[in-house]
């Protein structure tokens, strides 16, 4: 591998060149994934589309297109637009909370943490490799009625057993507890990495000229990760706003979901199109956000190498 | 790293790490307790200890057959991903064209949709195809394996480009110029140079699309058809009252073979990572 | 052929060998009314009756059964329900794919998928006639089909041929823990009672109206007007916020681990929560409220293009034998429309709490035997809205 390297620095440029042209060409390499993602990414949304204004339909229908279910959903009639409202606020509290948990642990493994920091990080990350459904249902032997918690409070004489604390299962406080709880590890890792590529030398000119560790924090260090905490942010509001699977198992009746309604729209009230309406404007929404936070998410700044 | 914490500072926030190292483990470690608990509530009190449940999964034919499942649907798919992903990324970071930013959207897209809207599209286009092949052919392919497949490469691809492309970026260009230099051909520079170079991020792209893959519910939920895998199978067991001390005992050895799984993977892969960057430098050097 | 002949038949010759003879009887025209049946059925999909079926032999032998989440897995040790089956058929075990719910179920066969045999309810049987995917049942093959239940049979009936053989069936009704509720009436008004605020659980489906229908007074809710639909939806508005949980497959773990004090059941969560574990019973009560209980039945239907004919026939033959009936009732508190049934077998508190000895008991205004609702989308879409509001 050592030989080659004199000839290849003397005539880098004609080489680089002559590379280019004799592979096999750009679009031949991009069409397999580029294909994928169009047939079976980019048409299915086309068609959920078609779904939505009636030019498609589960049963037979003398329906045409129409574009009544969009109009009743968005002119504020449909109960399903409060619920979006309450399933956003469910979000943006799991999203500040997980940020909130995993800022000072990317802080700690990036800037403070030393030589074991990859160790440490993995530690970090392993519980997201680990099962979804388990890692929900462990929450609710934890929280329920008769659970760990209630068990240790009615063994401590401060509540009787017929009266424990019920807001812990079946509650939205359950639901954005279990998603945070489901999320950090995900999100540590990109808070990480900013932190990680920071030029040290700055943070310690700062403190060289003067200013307090706190100083430099906040108008140093935390301006120059946001970049990282905003594709956190991004990365868990996201998937839960669009989670029916952990309000579904442990949100009862109040944790329910804006995701719960589309899911139940297409496998229960078999009401396809309000579902795709639901779904679209799902898209639309995770589509602005991109619009506005989408330069956090490029192929450098979330790399895990 | 004196600027970026006093002592204090620094004591909180190892506090505070191992902290949320408890919060992150401790349910997990629970959940192993229970699995030895000799009763079919999970539920305190414990009443003793006993390896049935580890028994009973075994002889349990759905659960073996959910589990085989998802091990065929998470190595298909992570293996199309990150071919893909290799193609990708080597166009991405190698080749300059119009609308790359465009194309690298695109390619990434699949990380910010909601899983739950994915699999209902996914649902859609199956049967939008398949009222369309009974119409005019009579055929009738219907959901399954093979669509769960198809909506984890979707999913995955986006992973398997973001482990591989900072790792093709490291790679020096000279090296495979080199190569191309001493009569290799385009595909002979890739097999023998670039590949290998590659490996150590390609297998991390395996095993990220293998876990995503093997543990994935909301899309499989929609398209599996009668193809129930492992997580399809945990769910309507987590719902009804007989099946729960099993599911946990299958959960648990599942849980720690990933967790090995990935430890050794990364040790692993950090180790071919030094290795090959001493022989870069050796090449470079030499 | 009739029934009482089938038995005799089948005790004669070897199994196998009697269905070989119904079938070269049926080809040859002994059977010659239920093929006429057959060939008069409209135009679609009529190449099953032109062709000669294979015979047992030469199906391919592993049956896929469509049946509901809970059926088919053994978590509950229901092998037993085909218990015949399987040792006839020792190396060919049923396949089966299961739905939680039955409308997700009838949209999955809507959109093509297809099976062997499926277990619809009866409210929903005129859709999966409609669907044009089923054919009748050839009752002669079902050795054990005169002991059913002809009321039920009849039930079954569609044009006259039998597309639907009935075979369980089962009330709705609310169930509470007797050692924390005290209801101040036997009513379904228990699934909102104020005092019990969060200790109360419906189902996950459109059947609360039907109950809250029944609650106020409504003539008829399995068909109710605009007006009453919505009455019921605020209705149901301004209770759902006294409920901790809807219910999509099994309250059971919910009301054993103390969640839940008062749930709308059926008769199996009763009898789980009772017997549940060894010794670790709960004292629950099946209400049997004074606006009636609700009930269902439920039965096995055939899929037209099914290559298993003779071994689904000899599947549904397996779960209508007394054998079957004897573990459904038994195991999972539910009827069985076989008569023959020794009720002395039967645990009397099971006999007692579902009126099994009454033949009336299924009869208005005992109970409301559930029935198709016509306008079933619009219930759904109102059941979504509630869940919506919750």
């Amino acid at each position: 591998m050592s030989t080659g390297q004199a000839t290849a620095s003397s005539n880098g440029r004609e080489a680089r060149r002559r590379h280019l042209r004799t592979w096999p060409g750009t679009v031949g390499l991009l069409s397999p994934p580029l294909l994928w993602l169009i047939l079976f990414f980019l048409i299915p949304i086309v068609i959920v589309a078609a779904y939505s204004v009636g030019a498609l339909s589960l049963f037979p229908t003398t329906q045409g297109v129409s574009f009544f279910d969009w109009k009743h959903f968005l002119s504020g009639d449909s109960i399903y637009i409060g619920l979006f409202w309450k399933s956003v606020r469910m979000s943006l509290t799991v999203s500040v909370i997980v940020v909130l948990l995993a800022y000072p642990v990317g802080y700690f493994l990036a800037l403070v943490s030393g030589k074991r920091k990859y160790v440490l990080l993995l530690l970090i990350i392993v519980p997201f490799l680990t099962s979804y459904l388990l890692r929900v249902l462990a929450w609710k032997v934890i929280l329920g009625s008769e659970g760990i918690i209630n068990t240790a409070v009615v063994t401590l004489g401060l509540r009787d057993a017929d009266h424990p604390v019920q807001w812990l299962i079946y509650s939205q406080f359950t639901v954005i507890l279990v998603l945070a709880y489901v999320w950090v590890p995900f999100v540590a890792l990109p808070i990480f990495v900013t932190l990680e590529n920071l030029d040290r030398s700055i943070l310690e000119a700062a403190g060289d000229l003067g200013a307090s560790r706190w100083r430099t924090f906040w108008r140093v260090t935390f301006p120059m990760s946001l970049p990282g905490v905003g594709a956190a942010f991004v990365f868990v509001f996201i998937p839960t706003i669009g989670e029916f699977v952990t309000p579904s198992l442990v949100g009862g009746t109040s944790g329910f979901m804006y995701g719960n309604a589309i899911s139940d729209l297409f496998t229960q009230g078999l009401d396809w199109q309000t579902g795709s309406v639901l779904s679209l404007f799902l898209v639309v929404v995770v589509l602005v956000l991109m619009a506005i936070f989408g330069r956090f998410v490029q192929v450098r700044s979330a790399g895990a190498g | 790293m004196q600027a970026a914490a006093s002592t204090n500072g620094r004591r909180s926030l190892v506090a505070f790490y191992w902290l949320l190292v408890v919060f992150l483990y401790a349910p997990i470690l629970l959940l192993m307790i229970f699995s030895f608990n000799d009763s079919r509530d999970v539920a305190f009190p414990f009443r003793g200890f006993t390896l049935r449940w580890y028994h009973a999964f075994l002889t349990n034919p759905n659960l073996l057959a959910a589990l085989r499942r998802s091990a065929i649907v998470a190595t298909a798919s992570s293996a199309i991903a990150v071919a893909l992903g290799v193609l990708a990324s080597f166009v991405l970071v190698r080749r300059r064209f119009v609308a790359k930013s465009a194309v690298s959207g695109l390619l990434l897209s699949p990380l910010v949709i909601p899983y739950l809207v994915f699999g209902i599209a996914l649902l859609i286009l199956f049967r939008a195809v398949d009222t369309f092949l009974t119409n005019t052919m009579g055929i009738y392919i219907g959901l399954g394996m093979h669509a769960i497949v198809i909506g984890h490469v979707v999913v995955s691809l986006p992973y398997a480009i973001l482990t591989i492309v900072p790792r093709l970026e490291l790679i020096d260009i000279a090296l495979e110029e080199a190569g191309r230099d001493l009569g290799a051909n385009a595909r002979q520079t890739f097999r023998r140079i670039t590949l290998p170079l590659l490996t150590p991020a390609v297998v991390s792209a395996l095993l990220i699309a293998f876990t995503l893959s093997f543990d994935e519910y909301a899309i499989a939920s929609f398209v599996a058809g009668d193809a129930a895998t492992y997580p399809i199978y945990l769910y309507s067991q987590l719902r009804i009252r007989a099946g729960l001390p099993q599911m946990i005992a299958i959960s648990v050895l599942v849980l720690v073979g990933s967790m090995v799984l990935v430890v050794a993977t990364e040790v692993g892969r950090r180790r071919a990572e030094r290795q090959l960057a001493v022989e870069e430098t050796e090449g470079l050097l030499g | 052929m009739t029934s009482d002949i089938d038995p005799i038949l089948a005790s004669r010759l070897d199994r196998r060998d009697f269905l070989r003879y119904a079938a070269i009887l049926g080809g040859a025209g002994v059977l010659a009314a239920c093929k006429k049946a057959v060939e008069t059925t409209p135009p679609a999909g009529g190449s099953a009756s032109a062709s000669p079926r294979p015979s047992v032999d030469q199906e391919p032998g592993i049956l896929k059964v469509f049946d509901w989440d809970g059926y088919g897995n053994d978590t509950y040790g229901d092998h037993v329900l085909w218990k015949a089956y399987a040792k006839k058929y020792p190396d060919q075990k049923p396949k089966f794919i299961l739905f939680k719910d039955d409308d997700f179920g009838y949209a999955q066969v809507a959109n093509g998928a297809r099976y062997d045999v499926v277990h619809p309810c009866a409210y929903r049987w005129p859709d999966w006639i409609n669907l044009d995917v089923l054919q009748p049942w050839d009752t002669s093959l079902i050795s054990n089909f005169g002991d059913l239940n002809p009321a039920f049979v009849e039930g079954g009936k569609v044009n006259g041929r039998q597309y639907f053989v009935p075979l369980d069936w089962g009330f709705a009704a609310p169930m509470y823990r007797a050692d924390k509720v005290q209801p101040i009436e036997d009513s379904w008004g228990l699934l909102w009672d104020e005092r019990y605020k969060g200790r109360i659980s419906w189902w996950d489906s459109l059947n609360m109206f039907i109950v809250a229908g029944y609650f106020n007074g409504v003539a008829n809710p399995w068909d109710m007007t605009d007006q009453e639909l919505q009455a019921q939806k605020e209705f149901l508005i301004s209770k759902i916020p006294l409920v901790r949980a809807l219910w999509p497959v099994d309250p059971t773990p919910d009301v054993l681990n103390g969640d839940i004090w008062i749930t709308y059941a059926w008769p199996v969560h009763w009898w789980a929560a009772k017997d549940y574990g060894s010794g670790k019973g709960l004292d629950v009560v099946y209400m049997n409220p004074k606006e009636g209980r609700t009930s269902w039945n439920c039965g096995m239907a055939l899929f037209k293009d099914t290559p298993n004919y003779y071994h689904a026939h000899d599947y549904v033959d397996a779960w209508a034998s007394a054998a079957s009936a004897l573990w459904l009732v038994t195991n999972d508190a539910y009827g069985h429309t076989n008569t023959t049934l020794d009720l002395s077998k039967v645990p009397q508190e099971l006999v007692d709490a579902f009126s099994l000895d009454d033949p009336t008991a299924l009869e208005e205004p005992h109970s409301h035997v559930e029935r198709p609702i016509r306008r079933r989308d619009v219930y759904n879409q109102l059941w979504g809205e509630v869940k919506a509001a919750g």
